[in-house]
């Protein structure tokens, strides 16, 4: 009986345009998911949630969520996931659905998974750009991808900067 | 073959224990009222112990397949089958299920087991003569 074990989930959300994801704070996509657990699993997975379940990142730029679910009962919350088909804000019903991409025991693992398929939908976005500067700059947010510990933040924040301009081709995979 | 080349091999004995192995497991409930006269057919029954599998345990409990197979309106005793997996969640619904249209009740459960025949007969209710 060492340390008390965490499963963290890293979801996409997808199916809505870009514009209405940078409505969403992670106070709402908590309130979504806790609903959703409670409509599928009744009282017993609201109990469940209430234990050690919180949103830790949200980025609303990329649609990446990093959900924290206690170990013991993460795969009963995992399969009320699906379930959601709207997140409220404070003003409106946003409609989008959550794609679990990983599962880690510890935020630095996903922290790692995150860059590389970071990595790789800018690789996917290269082909797709028209104009010159803006492959440039996806070259250099490619090659600028790495874990360092205190410029982490910076090294998102980059990758993000370039992307919001050209919101609507983030996910060439379902145009 | 050559059965004659082949040395004399011991016979080999194996036990298979198989814990648990029934499919089914059969409840024998009572419900008790606050009200004593009040009457439910079998139909009203079922929709009440699924809307408290779906309080429990949500849609996913509600969804649970369970069978009455036989139910006595007069004293109000059900005989449930329900798959074994499943056997935790509906006897915690029923535990828990308080009330039936604003009143008070209960289940009480009488026997359990994975033999329907084993409910045939009930030691507690035996009457020697």
């Amino acid at each position: 009986m060492v340390r008390v074990k965490s499963r963290y989930l890293l979801c996409e959300i997808g199916g809505s345009d870009r514009s209405s994801l940078l409505l969403l704070d992670d106070r709402a996509v908590a309130v979504a998911v806790k609903a959703a657990v409670a409509r599928t699993h009744g009282d017993y997975g609201a109990a469940l949630c209430s234990i050690r379940f919180s949103v830790k990142y949200l980025n609303t730029h990329t649609g990446m969520v990093l959900l924290r679910f206690p170990k013991s009962c993460y795969r009963l919350l995992w399969s009320a996931l699906p379930f959601i088909t709207n997140i409220e804000t404070h003003r409106k019903n946003v409609p989008c659905f959550l794609n679990c991409v990983h599962v880690g025991g510890t935020i630095r693992t996903c922290q790692k998974f995150l860059i590389k398929y970071n990595q790789q939908q800018l690789h996917r976005m290269l082909p797709e750009c028209e104009k010159e500067e803006e492959k440039q700059q996806i070259r250099e947010a490619i090659l600028s991808c790495s874990l360092i510990p205190e410029t982490f933040e910076d090294e998102l924040e980059s990758d993000d900067d370039d992307i919001t301009q050209r919101s609507e081709r983030w996910r060439p995979q379902f145009s | 073959m050559n059965c004659s080349n082949k040395k004399e091999e011991p016979a080999v004995y194996q036990r298979v224990v198989l814990k648990n192995a029934a499919p089914y497991r059969y409840l024998k409930v009572c419900l008790v009222l606050e009200d004593d006269s009040t009457r439910l057919s079998a139909v009203d029954l079922k929709h009440f112990i699924i809307t408290g599998l779906r309080n429990l345990h949500g849609e996913v409990g509600a969804a649970l397949p369970f069978d009455l197979l036989k139910y006595d309106e007069n004293t109000l005793t059900a005989l449930l089958r329900v798959y074994s997996r499943g056997l935790v969640k509906l006897w915690s619904s029923l535990t828990l299920l308080g009330s039936y249209q604003n009143q008070a009740c209960a289940f009480r459960v009488l026997q359990v087991s994975p033999f329907l025949l084993a409910l045939s007969g009930n030691s507690r209710e035996l009457q020697l003569d």
